[in-house]
């Protein structure tokens, strides 16, 4: 017990006890959005397996509509992003705002748990309608019509208290960057999905081909300037958090961070390079594209130099691991997203299974494995007890890194094998068949990989469960992978 | 209060930019942009472009059952792929046509609520589907039962949009010509539904390779100095 002594000091007693209290404030909200996530992520895994199934045994399951590629592979990613995705993500900032604005989250809660629901009932009146012949099938827009005003309703109603907490809050410390990720999260999220929402279901008679740049569009700037700032906020606050160390340089962090602002606007429309776009829609898009991948690279060294000399923790946090891999993932993603955009490697990559492996790393690989790494901090914390099992800890990350990995890079090959026989010369006069066999193999490891991945989720889905109903470990000190002897985490790790 | 306030403004200039310049501006262009008629002197052709609409009833069905996750509706260029030169992708269904098919432009898909572009292509662009396409029976007979024309595709049965009825009397006119082991019972014929009748329509009326106004033949000889 290192904390014996420090908790005789009056000052951190009372720091302690004010983090308690605004960890309680915000406790139902981010429970009720952490499971309900979680649940989503299960759905969604288990219909990426049947999906990838469906893509070399098509009869798999029956000829049922309900079954058919066409609906499910939407389904599956619109489970993940707006079930899964969007609520976890809304759970971390709601925790991490009230943190870092110092303050207990005093209205808006019960309006919160009204938003919550009204979300889930909206996610699930969206998939069924895809599932039972409603789709509209617009990338991540494929649930019906009614849907999308309910989302944005109780989005705001999260979004909005947390802005003005925040500024409401005495900052002695300043701006820090974690929040200007959260801050931009909040504030860019609405604008997005208004923006494509209304110009792709408002606009009568339609938009024609310039819909589909948008769709695109809106693809791009949801995984770039939501999904990222979340995803990076919280790595921003935890590395710092679990190392004892401070951000290691002020000047990367702020380029990283309007860099990321000023040219992810802009990306998007090159998914339909050499298409009926005007042609510099498409090469903005590739342009920005792959000069992101300087703010992609500032950050991830940025992240890199306040992980030095303190990967031992790596081992033992539960938290810093699943970060840790997740802020590995983002260069990854940015390099991949660099492949699909550059006109050069686009145009093979262009219409093929690449642009899925693209969605799972930014959403799973990147973004998830930082959630899942805030949620093993976050939930200790609110809960009021500790996780109960090092092993189901462990199980879930290594199953979910190799089940990621594999889906990834699966994808990737599969894509580069896909745009080869769709460019190469020689199928000028041929029919699919060549291309349907070559990527058989690679869907059916996709299939094996997301079954890993629902054997990851299972026992995270119950841990989760058994946290939330109160039945954790009751003790004073956090569950660790590997205990070293001694001390094991800074003080701030802890708090 | 004035930091966060300077923030606020520089977010919302950063994304305020790209904003307006790729999606507002172009989404008001785009509602002027109307069909244009062909001039007979230059073109050869009379009537307006695009000429033909596509079937919208047909279309919802293809949005519905996700055909967009497999089937794009776009030709690029030559010099980024391969398209414009397989076999059969455009209006010229010679084995060896003497010019590539032309890309899509803005135009092409007006009065389309919304174009389908595609996900992936893991089957066949759709495009100029229309001047390729097989009989009515022979495109019900791929929806209804790919297998029973290639055992190696991996599309979905759309058995859904398809009734299995008992034969009254002779075959009906519509009925699908199914063989082997993907006949129905006898005494037994399987008809295309109103949806599916509307999809086949939809796939016929994919034609988007017509001449473009003002372009000549420049684009079908490849010759742009003969304007």
């Amino acid at each position: 017990m290192q904390t014996t002594p420090a908790l005789a000091d009056p000052d951190i007693q009372a720091d302690t006890l004010r983090r308690a209290a605004i960890d309680k404030s915000v406790k139902g909200p981010v429970l009720f959005l952490f499971l309900n996530a979680a649940f989503w992520l299960m759905a969604s895994t288990i219909l990426g397996v049947v999906a990838a199934m469906k893509l070399f045994v098509p009869s798999f399951l029956g000829d049922c509509q309900i079954l058919q590629y066409g609906r499910l592979q939407p389904t599956h990613i619109n489970a993940l992003v707006y079930g899964w995705g969007v609520q976890a993500a809304l759970g971390i900032m709601l925790w991490i705002m009230a943190r870092r604005s110092g303050q207990e989250l005093t209205r808006g809660k019960s309006v919160m748990y009204v938003a919550g629901v009204f979300w889930n009932i909206a996610v699930t009146l969206g998939l069924l309608g895809i599932l039972f012949g409603h789709s509209t099938s617009m990338e991540w827009m494929e649930m019906p019509k009614f849907v999308w005003p309910i989302l944005l309703i109780s989005f705001l109603a999260f979004a909005w208290p947390m802005t003005t907490m925040f500024g409401r809050a005495f900052r002695p410390e300043g701006f820090m960057v974690s929040t200007w990720y959260i801050l931009g999260a909040c504030f860019w999220f609405p604008w997005i999905f208004i923006t494509a929402n209304v110009a792709l279901h408002c606009f009568q008679p339609g938009l024609g081909a310039l819909g589909a740049g948008i769709n695109a569009w809106y693809v791009h700037t949801l995984v770039l300037l939501f999904f990222t700032p979340v995803a990076i906020g919280s790595a921003y606050y935890f590395i710092p958090k679990i190392t004892g160390q401070p951000v290691a340089s002020d000047q990367l962090s702020k380029a990283g961070f309007w860099m990321l602002a000023i040219l992810a606007g802009w990306t998007g429309m090159q998914h339909y390079m050499g298409g009926p776009l005007p042609a510099w829609m498409p090469a903005i898009g590739a342009m920005t594209g792959v000069l992101l991948l300087i703010p992609v690279g500032l950050v991830g060294w940025n992240h890199h130099l306040t992980t030095l000399g303190q990967h031992h923790l790596v081992a033992t946090s539960p938290t810093l691991r699943f970060i840790f891999v997740g802020a590995m993932f983002y260069p990854v993603s940015g390099a991949v997203l660099a492949l699909l955009s550059a006109f050069s490697t686009g145009a093979t990559l262009q219409f093929t299974h690449a642009w899925y492996g693209f969605q799972i790393i930014a959403i799973y690989g990147f973004f998830s494995m930082c959630a899942f790494g805030a949620i093993y901090y976050i939930v200790p914390r609110v809960a009021g007890c500790e996780w109960l099992s090092v092993r189901l800890i462990r199980n879930h990350f290594w199953f979910s890194v190799y089940g990621i990995a594999t889906v990834v890079v699966m994808s990737l090959v599969a894509g580069m094998q896909q745009g080869g026989d769709l460019n190469h010369p020689d199928m000028w006069d041929q029919d699919f068949m060549q291309l349907t066999w070559n990527s058989q193999g690679y869907m059916m490891a996709r299939a094996i990989a997301w079954l890993l991945i629902t054997w990851s989720n299972v026992w995270f889905l119950i841990h989760l469960m058994l946290m939330v109903a109160g039945l954790g470990r009751r003790s004073s000190a956090p569950t660790l992978l590997e205990r070293e002897h001694g001390d094991t985490l800074p003080h701030g790790a802890n708090a | 209060m004035s930091d966060f306030r300077k923030f606020i403004l520089s977010l919302a200039l950063s994304f305020g930019l790209p904003w307006l310049f790729l999606i507002v501006i172009p989404v008001v262009k785009y509602q002027a942009l109307t069909p244009t008629l062909y001039d007979k002197d230059r073109d050869g052709v009379e009537g307006i472009y695009p000429p033909a609409p596509i079937n919208r009833q047909g279309q919802l069905v293809y949005a519905r059952e996700g055909c967009v996750q497999c089937h794009t509706q776009m030709i690029r260029p030559p010099q980024l792929a391969l398209d414009a030169w397989r076999k059969g992708w455009g209006q010229d269904q010679e084995v060896r046509p003497a010019a590539p098919v032309r890309s899509n432009t803005l135009q092409d898909y007006l009065g389309e609520p919304f174009a389908f572009l595609g996900v992936q292509r893991n089957g066949p662009d759709l495009t100029n589907y229309g001047w390729r396409a097989p009989a009515r029976g022979v495109i019900h007979q791929k929806l209804f039962e790919p297998r029973s024309q290639h055992s190696w595709s991996n599309m979905p049965a759309l058995k859904h949009l398809y009734v299995v009825r008992k034969a009254q009397g002779p075959d009906a006119d519509k009925s699908l010509k199914l063989t082997g082991k993907y006949a129905p019972k006898p005494g037994y014929e399987v008809v295309p539904t109103p949806e599916a009748e509307a999809l086949v329509d939809y796939l016929l009326s994919l034609k988007k390779d017509y001449l473009i106004p003002g372009t000549g033949a420049a684009v079908a000889t490849a010759a742009p100095a003969k304007k």
